[in-house]
């Protein structure tokens, strides 16, 4: 056997030998393409698994403030009402420092129907969806305003649009939420709402002077309420950013496309182009 | 004995010593492995002995065909999901099993000296045919971890390089048989690709993890 054949022998073991290892670096190229595309399809079904359990939670928490705003409406405040209407025919049987004393309950059960009545407007979907965001908006900071435990400001800009019922029944959940926060951790003396219209952005922002948080409550447990406004406002095809600090008062920002699609799940807007 | 051999025996005895060491963590398939790399420890001594004691070694390599591919083919058995390919593979044990005895008594005689070339060449291209399909399996369901920590495709691609390399190496042997020429380059060849094969295996046991395995899907 010459050279040549010694030459040809050993360059087709050589080659068949690039071409093993050219299959195996091909496959390793191809399984991790594969591993790529296959996280991203379950990434894809987990936002979408997420999704739809924040909306039927969503769904289920209006449906009980539905109920409750209803009893307070139908049954509490009827209950008042009639209290007052007593409290009325009584009066005119008594001594005249009785009868004030009277007249003060009176007027503190009237007080109270007026307030319960606020409230279960502000807990109720079909009043906030009947009023629209805005003058519910305004309704819900008179009330707050009259309270007293809080001066809450309310700004627009722009020229006013509906986003459609779903996200501004959402929109304002998350303005609850934040207000409640001020109230209950943060101790805040001032809240400023903003509302900014722009032809192809909406911008609700929630500020206040309170006690603060650090970042890192976002990832706690105890930041459950913070997480879920910013779960609120992806529902609604949104973004919520939220920044505070010890000290430094909170600040809640919530931008969305008023012409997005509404749930992940291809149910459309109202306002939707598509 | 030449140094060539006395490294791939030294290679043998250290992967079935690494397989061993793991063995509590190695997953079915790959505790199945180590105790064929034990099996081609026995029949590589023994078939030095023979050669030593009776210049006739044959008999041990048509056993370790043999024996070697009821392990690996088990070996796969484990890692395939497929119920056709796990019925498949069986029937190729069997099959594999008849046409040995064919081959040892009538074809190929060890009494002769003959190399059982015809099972080699079988087992070979089947066990080519059963690594494309695990590739295969393992594309449909990608594991999330990195595919160098994964001791199928180590486990695979010892078995792909092996047997497509040794078609070549059947191919020196049969010139080898005609020409009585390229002794050392067949020697050189059979004992890289060992080396390799029994490297690659060593790998897929030091990768191999029960906890990784259930990852599948």
């Amino acid at each position: 056997m010459g050279n040549e054949n010694i030459r040809l022998v050993v360059l087709s073991a050589a080659l068949l030998f690039a071409v093993v290892i050219t299959f195996v670096i091909y496959f390793v190229i191809l399984y991790r393409a594969r591993q790529l595309k296959n996280k991203q399809e379950q990434d894809e079904r987990e936002a979408v698994y997420r999704q739809e359990i924040l909306k039927t939670q969503v769904e289920i928490q209006e449906q009980t403030l539905e109920h409750i705003s209803k009893e307070i409406h139908d049954n509490i405040t009827q209950v008042l009402s009639f209290v007052k209407l007593s409290l009325g025919s009584i009066s005119n049987t008594l001594d005249e420092d009785k009868k004030a004393k009277v007249k003060e309950s009176r007027e503190l059960v009237a007080q109270t129907i007026t307030d319960l009545r606020d409230l279960s407007k502000s807990m109720s979907f079909e009043h906030i969806i009947q009023m629209g965001l805005l003058k519910t908006l305004e309704k819900e900071v008179e009330r707050i305003n009259k309270s007293d435990l809080v001066k809450v400001s309310l700004l627009t800009e722009g020229q006013t649009y509906s986003l459609g019922e779903q996200r501004e029944l959402v929109l304002f959940r998350i303005l609850q939420e934040g207000i409640n926060n001020a109230l209950k951790y943060a101790n805040a003396k001032h809240f400023k709402i903003s509302l900014q219209y722009q032809a192809d952005l909406f911008t609700l922002t929630l500020e206040d002077d309170g006690s603060g948080f650090s970042p890192d409550l976002l990832n706690n447990k105890s930041g459950s309420g913070l997480r879920n406004m910013k779960n609120r406002a992806v529902l609604i095809g949104g973004d919520a950013t939220i920044e505070s600090a010890p000290g430094a008062g909170c600040r809640i920002n919530v931008a969305l496309n008023p012409f997005k699609q509404l749930y992940a799940d291809g149910v459309p807007h109202p306002n939707s182009l598509s | 004995m030449s140094s060539i051999t006395i490294i791939y025996l030294i290679i043998l005895a250290t992967v079935f010593a690494i397989g061993m060491v793991r063995y509590r963590r190695l997953t079915i398939p790959f505790r199945i492995l180590t105790f064929s790399v034990l099996l081609t420890l026995f029949w590589q001594a023994l078939s030095i002995v023979f050669a030593v004691r009776y210049r006739n070694n044959a008999f041990t390599y048509h056993f370790e065909c043999l024996t070697a591919y009821i392990f690996y083919t088990l070996t796969y058995f484990y890692l395939f999901r497929s119920r056709t390919i796990k019925a498949g593979l069986l029937a190729t044990l069997i099959s594999v099993f008849v046409l040995f005895l064919i081959n040892i008594l009538f074809i190929q005689r060890p009494a002769d000296k003959q190399f059982p070339t015809y099972i080699y060449l079988l087992t070979n291209g089947l066990y080519v045919i059963f690594a494309l399909l695990l590739y295969k399996q393992m594309l449909q369901y990608p594991l999330n971890l990195n595919i160098v920590r994964q001791s199928s495709f180590w486990f695979n691609t010892a078995i792909i390089a092996f047997s497509t390399l040794m078609f070549i190496n059947l191919g020196f042997l049969n010139y080898y048989a005609l020409h009585n020429w390229g002794k050392d380059i067949i020697y050189y060849f059979w004992n890289g690709n060992l080396y390799l094969f029994n490297i690659l295996i060593c790998v897929s046991l030091l990768t191999d993890n029960k906890n990784n395995s259930v990852q599948y899907g």
